[in-house]
């Protein structure tokens, strides 16, 4: 195996790169922070168009580009460094790995090229008021009513749920947990977005009355399907969480270069540079991490659930760490509101929290090798 | 309609750059990029280009160097000509206008794009030198392109402002950064642009004599090199009830008002 990205990988970095910086540089990320929706359409549109990126994982059988989870990772990993407010990580790392995972081809022939087309925002929506990552926290009932399935219930912080035009919902049958696909203007859903501490992502409350769904896959069949979906969102989030590291880092670097102080650029002395050293290695451990959960989800590995929760708490740390130390080197000024580094610290707490904070996957870790 | 754009292949210009002590020319070895002035031409040449027509870009650089090309292949452009050759080493400006020209002759173009100048030499005179080289007419600083019957009609940008220019083609234009807005390359743009045809051509292949060209044929000397002048104090104005004059003055000056 050959974790060295190619050289076409790179030259998709480096046009996502200018993307970013062009189009999302952080004056316009301040700016949609401060908005319901979080994002810009005509952004979100040439993100579609020019750059495929929503298509990018998508077999090409359903409109997409056909290519793997290692593009996606680095795709993600750059929209973490640049703190992208807009909803890609819920409908590609979410909702499209939901779908695929589905194997329902009905329902991927239907939905996935809207998905691809950017067309169509979407999310997956399983947390509930307990905030559990995991299926057990499911209790949303989904009933089968004159032929048709209604969902009564409501889902608690479903990333950008009140923008999506479709929301994959988690819910139990009488047959057991099952995936239903709402959409976004359906009868009895009612969203209200939610006040959140990272405003660059954004999330919402569904309350579903009588709400109509369409199954997606077998009934009672989704628990293997949401177990995939989470391992490869978990995959995702540590891409974008190296992302946010890696800037932070840099963000650190160059200040304790150009900061002097006592007549010497702060970086000289040793508290500072132990700092810096601190934050690179656990930038490179968490690069390894997360790579290796690209390249395990791209090759179909059985070690993927593994790596998965290995990558999630490694990389939830990491960045966290970063972010706080990042703040720390800037001193005063790092602590400001004009300065960016509280926005990656709160997208560094956010995401060490989304999908499962680092114990419960550390957790989850040990069971999957059996200690 | 045919599109030819010349495009450059420059040392990436976040990276500190260098003079060779000797020649006083830039160094420009290892990885080099896709200049990002040319970008404006490559897109400006796809939209005009378009179903029917293509994009060929022509280029002229140090060892056999495409991956700048690739990336404006990853754009959309069909192939490219890359000319690249030792004697080639120390070419001048017209020299290189030399180079392009014959390539350029090669594929036979309705219109010849290219960027107002360089982002690492800024010579800026490259471009009508080709035009002059090849006999065709030359239209500089472009804003807004349009083609319609064999004509192309540019907006010229100009200090106060631009000039309507209309002129037959062929022809050769410069477009300046703001004609249009570069696409950004998608990762099938960039996978499919590894199987397009890059033609590797010598200065022999295109029938010039290699004492006509490079440092051998290079009419411009660098004699000698100093360092810009260090940014000087601002200009402190004291209000004595004519500062906002004065701040008027100023600005106009800099042709801001």
């Amino acid at each position: 195996m050959n974790f060295a990205f190619s050289e076409e990988q790179e030259e998709l970095r480096r046009s996502v790169r200018r993307f970013l910086a062009d189009r999302s540089p952080m004056a316009e990320v301040r700016r949609l922070m401060e908005t319901t929706d979080g994002f810009d359409r005509p952004v979100w549109a040439q993100m579609a168009n020019q750059l495929g990126l929503q298509s990018l994982v998508v077999p090409e059988a359903y409109g997409g580009a056909g290519f793997g989870f290692v593009e996606l990772a680095v795709v993600l990993e750059e929209t973490g460094a640049a703190l992208l407010g807009a909803p890609l990580f819920a409908t590609v790392a979410l909702a499209t790995t939901a779908l695929m995972a589905s194997g329902d081809e009905a329902a991927m022939a239907d939905l996935l090229p809207g998905i691809a087309a950017g067309e169509t925002i979407a999310t997956v929506a399983l947390t509930e008021d307990s905030g559990r990552w995991d299926l057990d926290g499911v209790s949303l009932a989904a009933t089968a009513r004159d032929g048709r399935w209604v969902l009564d219930g409501h889902k608690m912080f479903v990333l950008d749920g009140h923008v999506a035009d479709l929301i994959l919902v988690a819910a139990r049958t009488e047959r057991g947990m099952s995936l239903f696909a709402v959409e976004g203007t359906a009868d009895g859903l009612t969203r209200t977005p939610l006040p959140t501490m990272d405003q660059t992502r954004k999330q919402a409350r569904l309350e579903l009355a009588s709400t109509p769904g369409r199954l997606v896959g077998e009934d009672g069949g989704a628990g293997p399907v949401l177990a995939r979906m989470l391992d490869l969102a978990a995959v995702a989030l540590a891409a974008e969480q190296v992302g946010g590291a890696q800037r932070c880092l840099d963000m650190a670097v160059d200040y304790a270069k150009n900061r002097i102080q006592f007549g010497r650029p702060i970086g000289s002395f040793q508290a500072i540079k132990h700092k810096c050293a601190d934050m690179l290695l656990q930038v490179e451990s968490a690069k390894s991490a997360a790579y290796y959960g690209a390249w395990a989800a791209a090759d179909g590995s059985d070690e993927l659930p593994v790596v998965a929760s290995l990558a999630k708490s490694y990389c939830s740390e990491a960045y966290f760490h970063c972010a706080a130390e990042n703040i720390q080197i800037h001193g005063g000024i790092g602590f400001t509101w004009e300065h960016d580094a509280h926005l990656y610290f709160k997208r560094a707490k956010s995401s060490e929290l989304l999908l499962g904070d680092p114990a419960y996957h550390r957790e989850l870790l040990a069971q999957r090798i059996g200690i | 309609m045919n599109v030819v754009v010349c495009v450059k292949q420059i040392p990436d210009p976040a990276a500190p750059g260098a003079l060779d002590p000797q020649s006083h020319t830039l160094v420009r070895e290892g990885k080099l990029i896709l200049d990002d002035s040319d970008a404006y031409g490559v897109e400006m040449g796809l939209q005009l280009a378009g179903d029917a027509g293509e994009v060929t870009l022509v280029s002229m650089a140090p060892n056999q160097e495409v991956s700048g090309v690739r990336t404006a292949l990853a754009m959309g452009a069909a192939k490219a000509i890359v000319v690249s050759d030792p004697a080639l080493k120390g070419s001048d400006a017209l020299s290189t206008a030399k180079v392009l020209a014959k390539a350029i002759e090669r594929v036979g173009a309705d219109l010849i794009l290219a960027a107002t100048e360089s982002t690492d030499g800024y010579t800026g005179t490259t471009p009508v030198q080709v035009a002059e080289l090849l006999g065709l007419p030359s239209v500089t600083f472009a804003k807004k392109v349009t083609v319609s019957d064999g004509k192309v009609r540019v907006e010229r940008q100009t200090e106060a402002g631009f000039d309507e220019v209309e002129c037959p083609m062929p022809c050769l234009v410069t477009v300046t950064a703001g004609v249009v807005e570069p696409r950004y390359p998608s990762f099938k743009g960039i996978m499919a642009a590894k199987s397009k045809p890059v033609d590797q051509l010598t200065v022999a292949d295109l029938g010039l004599d290699a004492s006509s060209v490079g440092a051998a044929g290079a009419r411009q000397e660098i004699t000698s090199v100093a360092a810009a002048e260090a940014r000087g104090g601002g200009d402190i104005v004291v209000d004595e009830g004519d500062a906002h004059e004065r701040i008027v003055q100023f600005l106009e000056q800099l042709k801001l008002v």
